[in-house]
């Protein structure tokens, strides 16, 4: 009797179940936090301190809070429990100067035709964790430049311009990063290019370019880098790199980086772009150049990814050590829009994992290019 | 039938209620879901394939928790040792997280960051090795020892910082887990029966215990082809960070399955 019953009323039970979680479970679980989200940008004040550099020794002004200090031209300002908005105006040169920032607020820095180079340490560091705004202010030129040799500190720093946290570089001045001893700009963070035009050089004594933790993206501006050291990077970037707009050159020209551990030989080649992660390209223009030994345009553990914008990868470099290729990806490549030429003069210019001899199995074309060129040297694509 | 129903009944009670089951320290718990409908296809006496879909809800039946689907192969190399392997597609929401700041006596100051709920997408296999024992005539004890493995590719957020009082994005690393999951369960599985009842525990290890999950419920087999799976599951979460809200879980759930 219970059995017939069961088997009668259970599949009519189980299809009302369906239909009430499906009806019912449609209910975010989010604490609402709209009070604080909507009032975004809103800021209660704000300090604007001006510093201003001059020989070996600089001065500040606006200073109303007391939290720099300033010794010789080193610049230090300590401002850890402040809930005001910050603004530093940077002015004046220095040959043996620096800032570094203590700060648990984002805060901004204004370049307003300042020249800092220190010896000793990064010309700039911020040891804030939180959103680091680097303006280059309207028609000026700065120059940011680190020493051959870093005194040992209790605290990161690793590059001539370094960041603990998030690096917004905006404005429309210009900017020259000089790297001699360690990457040009770091960030332990992530770094977005939002504007202005920033060179960047790095010697045979440094190493990369631009190195970031945790992304990397252009949105605009115009960024040149050029470095030089053996298995140095143009762009060393640990997590997702996303070319939004904007004109960027690369050039290296280092050979491979030969290390030995305890018996194991490793060998680093240089590239112009290492991404950990995807890469992503839907505007703008990219070119890079790389003439080292081995050297790489762009070296990427999962995808490399093309739908829009301009992209030109040329490696000129031999094939001794490491073999150059212009697009090295892991996973694949794939380009459905935009352009990309890539040439080598040595090895394969496209290189998505696969061991196969045809070159159109070494990259994914998504749609119907204008122009197609795939060979093992030079392939060109354009939508 | 009646002492063989007792002894089920108190190997249950006796699960729920051992001292593994009491509550974390936080002592929260919410009510869920889960819904499931499955194909069994018996290749031979020994091997059988299957596939699975899945629906799961959580706070208190509000919220969709996730979808998967899974696809899986049997191996039965005599009557009492068997062997799974499945592939399994989640397709989950994740919690919201919120992170505090916290001054030098470790009191909680305010906001860090809070990161909304969002959707990914995981990889999951397993393989798993099945003993059954019968300990009388229609009482089985089964454990099963299951490894897993789940991978959460690479995914950017977006989170709320409070004290830059904006959006920013936060990309979260592509990620592999290794788990160990220990299941014992009792079954009253009685010849033709249309009820055949369990209880079981489950343990999830992955260097430590990470959940404990207690479940009572019973097979209903409305014809040779078709049946379901009724049950009331408890699940007591174990060794999480403090700023992680992970909570027990009370799970009701209807699964069905259709042989071929």
């Amino acid at each position: 009797m219970i059995t017939t019953i069961i088997k009668k009323l259970f599949p009519a039970c189980l299809l009302c179940c369906g239909i009430a979680a499906a009806l019912t479970a449609c209910v975010n679980d989010d604490t609402d936090f709209s009070a604080y989200t909507n009032e975004q940008g809103t800021t209660t004040s704000n300090d604007t301190i001006r510093i201003l550099y001059s020989g070996t020794t600089a001065t500040v002004s606006g200073d109303s809070r007391g939290v720099v200090s300033v010794i010789g031209a080193d610049v230090t300002v300590n401002d850890p429990t402040s809930t005001s908005t910050m603004v530093l105006v940077l002015s004046g040169t220095t040959p043996d100067g620096s800032l570094i920032v203590y700060r648990s607020l984002k805060y901004e820095v204004v370049l307003n035709g300042v020249s800092i180079t220190n010896a000793d340490g990064p010309a700039i560091n911020n040891q804030c964790g939180k959103a680091f705004h680097l303006t280059l202010a309207d028609g000026t030129v700065n120059t940011l430049t680190d020493g051959t040799a870093y005194a040992e500190q209790s605290y990161d720093q690793k590059g001539t311009l370094f960041s603990e946290g998030q690096i917004y570089v905006e404005g429309t001045g210009t900017l020259n990063v000089n790297g001699n001893s360690k990457n040009g700009i770091a960030s332990d963070d992530y770094i977005t290019f939002r504007s202005g035009t920033v060179y960047v050089n790095v010697a045979a004594t440094g190493s990369n370019g631009v190195k970031v933790n945790d992304g990397f993206t252009i949105e605009g501006g115009t960024l040149n880098i050029d470095v030089k050291a053996d298995g140095a990077r143009g762009i060393r970037n640990e997590a997702r790199t996303t070319i939004a707009g904007g004109n960027t050159t690369i050039t290296t020209s280092g050979g491979c980086k030969i290390e030995n551990t305890d018996g194991i030989v490793d060998t680093t080649s240089c590239a112009g772009i290492k991404s950990d992660s995807l890469f992503v390209m839907t505007a703008g223009t990219l070119t890079i150049t790389s003439t080292g030994d081995g050297g790489k345009g762009i070296n990427c553990s999962e995808n490399i990814e093309l739908s829009g914008g301009t992209m030109v990868v040329t490696t000129t470099g031999d094939n001794v050590m490491s073999k150059p290729k212009a697009l090295k990806s892991d996973t694949g490549i794939i380009v459905s829009g935009g352009s990309l030429t890539a040439t080598v003069s040595k090895s394969w210019a496209c290189d998505n994992g696969t061991e196969s001899d045809e070159p159109a199995d070494r990259i994914t074309i998504v749609g119907t290019p204008v122009t197609q060129t795939l060979t093992k040297k030079l392939v060109k694509v354009e939508f | 039938m009646e002492r063989n129903l007792i002894v089920i009944l108190l190997t249950a009670l006796s699960l729920l209620f051992s001292p593994l089951s009491s509550p974390p320290a936080r002592a929260q718990s919410e009510g869920g879901l889960v819904l499931s409908a499955g194909a069994d296809k018996k290749i031979d006496r020994k091997l059988s394939i299957g596939a699975e879909a899945a629906f799961r809800t959580r706070n208190d039946f509000r919220t969709v928790d996730r979808w998967s689907g899974s696809l899986s192969a049997s191996y039965k190399f005599n009557k009492w040792l068997k062997a799974d392997a499945a592939y399994t597609l989640l397709y989950g929401n994740n919690r919201e997280s919120i992170t505090y700041n916290y001054d030098t006596n470790g009191v909680v100051t305010g906001y860090n960051n809070w990161r909304p709920s969002y959707w990914n997408t995981r990889h999951r296999l397993n393989a798993s090795l099945t003993a059954d024992y019968k300990f009388s005539n229609n009482l089985h004890f089964s454990l099963r020892e299951r490894w897993q493995y789940t991978y959460r590719p690479e995914k950017t957020v977006t989170r709320w910082d409070f004290d830059n009082s904006q959006w920013e994005d936060k990309v979260r690393a592509g990620k592999g887990k290794n788990q160990l999951r220990s299941r014992l369960q009792v079954e009253y599985d009685k010849k033709r029966a249309t009820l055949k009842p369990y209880a079981s525990m489950e343990l999830y290890n992955s260097w430590a215990i990470e959940k404990i999950r207690y479940t009572v419920g019973t097979d209903i087999k409305l014809t040779n082809q078709h049946s379901f799976d009724v049950f009331y599951r408890y699940q007591n979460v174990k060794n999480i960070d403090e700023d992680d809200y992970d909570p027990d879980m009370h799970y009701v759930g209807v699964g069905y399955k259709f042989k071929f």
